[in-house]
């Protein structure tokens, strides 16, 4: 049993690294407004980086650290300049998306060069550790301390003293009287990258070292931590992210103390949501600040929809439907299931994040609780499959709504992160919850679909039966969308002060969007439970999220034909050109990146 | 247009602008003599602001020319046409809240590389300042309405610009300071640089202006010298938008 001491000593020196990456974003988001969601990528390639040179070139300490901030520092300036920069102009969501799909990539080529078996990260300091009171500490914690009181010195020098650092000041506080100033906005951009990448790489090297092991599921841990850390302290505020930081590294090291490991990041999060609840700028915000937001109008992309008529859609309907008369393999057939799964849950994100404009990343977690309502009432309850994946379908719109309104006082980038929080606390709940969910072992031998005693068990059947389900949902949403409260949806995404001026009440019609959408999501994972028999805390991952986002994305936000085929080209094309799996992850965020940078309104463009 | 023999220093010359669908600018031409104080009259969204930040290269036109002592400002950005000596005082003063007014003021010289001159610049301004002296440690987002008036006018000059461009320099000011900024503006003036300045208080920017222009809806429907204008009739009825054109 370690001693209290010993649990400040952790929780500060983890804290410490968080710092690293925490100081990285505000910076970010003090200049351009961003959240970058890059930052964990850069992290990840720091400790690769460290890897390479601490096991392969056998590079003494301070050389490495300094290979590793040097390599990190230029990974940052080809984001900024090639990710990042063409969107300067583009609408407020693009640079968002970028980094998304920029971190999708940088993970991925991470994961090819070096496989996804973690690996050691020897710390090269002696391991002796020393008594400090009632708790020991070792060098490995004073070099962290070290490096993290150092960057903070350095960097107070930089923004204090030097030209650049009044001019990444200026700029943060007022973007365009900086340039009337004379500051090029482009270096500063490029500085503040640079740096944010050094310090996220050196901290990325001390945690690999710290934990003397590394692996690719570190990245978006980092930038989940780096952002709770950084919306603790306030958005874009430089010291507050330190302290944010400290705070978080503490929380968790207590929590993990009093309750055991598994609940580490449980604390993390609800730390976020109660601060982004309670003071959305943050602990430390003076009255001054409230973040200029945009108005969720200009955060999407507007455009024409390309109009489809009525008989081509009837025609293609048609086609899917008869489409098991002919002799078409299985493989195929198992391939569209996919596609009419992630249609739907397609479907539940293109109402909520595109005619609503509440950007949600933490999506799956409907499925998640749609899948577990299911297959929990059908194996515990023994209630019929049919009627399980409907209450599934009612458990996750009405639970997803509750817990997702907190967030509905938030705009733009905030409504991001907290549904990011709310998906992850969803599936730390399952994990640890065991008494109901089984925890870490998961469900195991859920029943086939059956509907009216029927099972569903042949390709075919199950086939029908996810496309009608996927019509019914898609023809419901389309009369939902032309109708006036479409129309209210469209104005609260638009202008919500506007909105609110003309009578809307914003929680109402936010609640009604989650709670329809909620709902398809629910049925969604329901139907994938089953068909899976076995689901656990992980099978509906923020990755899952993120691919949804992404079929949004590409379909068009809000538009539901568009949901629908995105769906099927994100699924289906990688099988047609028999992509290997593990490029699949790299295709989608290459896919995302290209669609921000060249097409912003999605294939069919957004309603 | 042009005063006395020498070319103007910034010539606006048959400009059009848009956002997006909706023309802001039509054949807009405008020019600031050397040495002179030129401002550009006219109601709410007559395109006056617009046409400062054509001046200052944050929006483009899509067609016209925009020269600075004879060289074209168009393809410049922002901090090039800076370079080139043209020091903005923004509307609504945009001032860095959080930084000093040492930091604010000293800002203005990011262009400048002559930090020893840069130092008694900082000197000259706390003379035609005084009020400032006290205040330098201060945050700049703590000062009054017209005390962030001075900042961001001291801030403009210590680029040592040629020509000053000023948007509403007398909004939401007490009537004490609007006189005072109207003194400083020709006391600016007096040491030789231009001003262009946006108002939307006619009378009182006719007191110090050498040259005037009204603008309606995008348009130019009256210039002359500031003397003239001073006693046209008309200059109320086009200021106050009584007769809409187009």
């Amino acid at each position: 049993m370690s001693s209290w001491l010993d649990y400040t000593i952790n929780g500060l020196i983890v804290g410490n690294v968080y710092a690293l990456v925490a100081v990285g974003l505000a910076l970010i988001f003090g200049v351009s407004r961003l959240i970058n969601f890059a930052q964990g990528s850069i992290y990840l390639v720091g400790a690769y980086i460290g890897w390479v040179a601490v096991v392969q070139l056998h590079t003494p300490l301070p050389l490495t650290i300094i290979v590793v901030a040097v390599a990190a520092a230029i990974v940052g300036l080809i984001i900024e300049r090639f990710g990042l920069r063409p969107l300067q102009n583009s609408v407020r969501i693009a640079p968002l998306l970028a980094t998304i799909g920029i971190s999708f990539v940088l993970d991925q080529l991470v994961m090819l060069t070096f496989s996804p078996n973690p690996r050691a990260l020897p710390s090269q300091l002696p391991d002796v550790r020393f008594q400090v009171g009632g708790g020991t500490i070792g060098p490995l914690d004073l070099l962290i301390a070290g490096v993290g009181l150092t960057s903070a010195l350095l960097l107070f020098v930089f923004l204090r003293y030097s030209k650049l650092g009044w001019a990444v000041r200026a700029t943060a506080q007022d973007r365009d009287a900086a340039m009337q100033m004379g500051v090029d906005v482009n270096h500063v951009n490029q500085a503040v990258f640079g740096i944010a990448a050094a310090l996220g790489g050196v901290s990325g090297l001390l945690v690999g070292m710290y934990y003397n092991q590394i692996d690719t599921a570190m990245s978006l841990q980092a930038t989940l931590k780096g952002v709770v850390a950084e919306v603790v302290g306030g958005a874009g505020n430089v010291p507050g992210a330190v302290i944010g930081s400290l705070l978080l590294g503490l929380v968790e090291s207590y929590g993990v103390a009093v309750f055991g490991t598994s609940y580490r990041n449980l604390f993390a999060f609800l730390l976020l949501v109660i601060v982004l609840v309670l003071r959305p700028n943050g602990l430390f915000a003076s009255a001054r600040q409230a973040p200029p937001e945009p108005l969720t109008g200009t955060f999407i992309a507007p455009s024409r929809p390309v109009r489809i008529p009525r008989w081509a859609l009837l025609v293609t309907a048609g086609v899917f439907a008869i489409l098991p008369f002919f002799p078409v393999s299985f493989y195929v057939l198992q391939t569209l299931i996919n596609a009419w799964l992630l249609g739907m849950l397609a479907l539940s994100l293109t109402l909520v994040a595109g005619t609503v404009g509440q950007v949600s990343l933490g999506h799956a977690a409907l499925l998640a609780i749609g899948a577990y309502t299911s297959a929990l009432l059908s194996l515990t309850l023994s209630v019929p499959v049919g009627l399980a994946i409907i209450a599934g379908g009612l458990m996750s719109a009405a639970l997803g709504t509750l817990l997702i309104s907190p967030s509905f006082r938030l705009r733009g980038h905030y409504v991001s992160i907290a549904t990011l929080a709310i998906g992850e606390i969803v599936s730390l709940v399952i994990l640890n919850w065991e008494s109901v969910t089984r925890g870490p072992i998961g469900i195991s031998g859920i029943p086939p679909l059956s509907l009216f005693g029927y099972d569903l068990v042949s390709p075919t059947s199950i086939y029908w039966f996810s496309f009608v389900v996927l019509v019914v949902l898609a023809l419901l949403q389309g009369r939902l969308l032309g109708s006036h409260l479409g129309r209210s949806f469209r104005a609260i995404r638009d202008d919500d002060i506007a909105a609110r001026a003309y009578g809307l009440g914003l929680n109402r019609y936010k609640s009604l969007a989650f709670i329809f959408g909620g709902f398809a999501a629910g049925v969604s994972g329901g139907i994938a439970a089953h068909l899976y028999s076995y689901i656990n805390h992980e099978t509906f991952n923020t990755q899952q999220s993120i691919l949804a986002l992404t079929v949004v994305i590409l379909g068009g936000l809000g538009n539901v034909v568009g949901a629908i085929v995105g769906a099927v080209a994100l699924v289906g094309l990688p099988e047609v050109f028999r992509i290997a799996a593990e490029y699949r992850i790299l295709i989608y965020g290459i896919v995302l990146l290209l669609l921000v940078r060249f097409r912003p309104q999605g294939l069919l463009g957004t309603i | 247009m042009t005063t006395g023999a020498s070319e103007p220093l910034l010539a606006l010359s048959n400009v059009n602008t848009f956002y997006g669908q909706a023309q802001v600018h039509f054949d807009l031409s405008i020019t600031v003599g050397r040495g002179h104080i030129v401002c550009l009259l006219g109601g709410n969204a007559s395109g006056k602001s617009t046409t400062m930040k054509i001046i200052l290269g944050l929006v483009k036109p899509r067609s016209g020319d925009v020269t600075f002592d004879g060289a074209s400002l168009l393809g410049l950005t922002t901090p090039q046409i800076v370079r080139r000596g043209i020091a903005s005082v923004p509307e609504a003063r945009r001032l860095f809240a959080d930084m000093s007014v040492r930091e604010n003021i000293l800002m203005g010289a990011f262009v400048r590389n002559d930090r020893d001159a840069v130092a008694q610049d900082l000197d000259k301004m706390l003379t035609l300042f005084p009020k400032l002296g006290q205040r330098l440690s201060q945050r700049a987002g703590s000062l009054s309405g017209g005390e962030q008036q001075m900042v961001a006018m001291a801030r403009a000059l210590m680029s040592r610009p040629r020509m000053i461009v000023m948007d509403e320099p007398t909004m939401g000011l007490s009537p004490l300071y609007v006189d005072r900024v109207l003194e400083l503006i020709r006391t600016i003036n007096q040491e030789g640089v231009s001003v262009f300045m946006v108002e939307q208080n006619a009378s009182l920017a006719l007191e110090i202006a050498h040259e005037a222009y009204v603008l309606q809806t995008g348009k130019i429907v009256l210039s002359g010298p500031a003397r003239a204008l001073r006693d046209d009739p008309r200059i109320r009825d086009a200021y106050l938008g009584g007769s809409e054109a187009a």
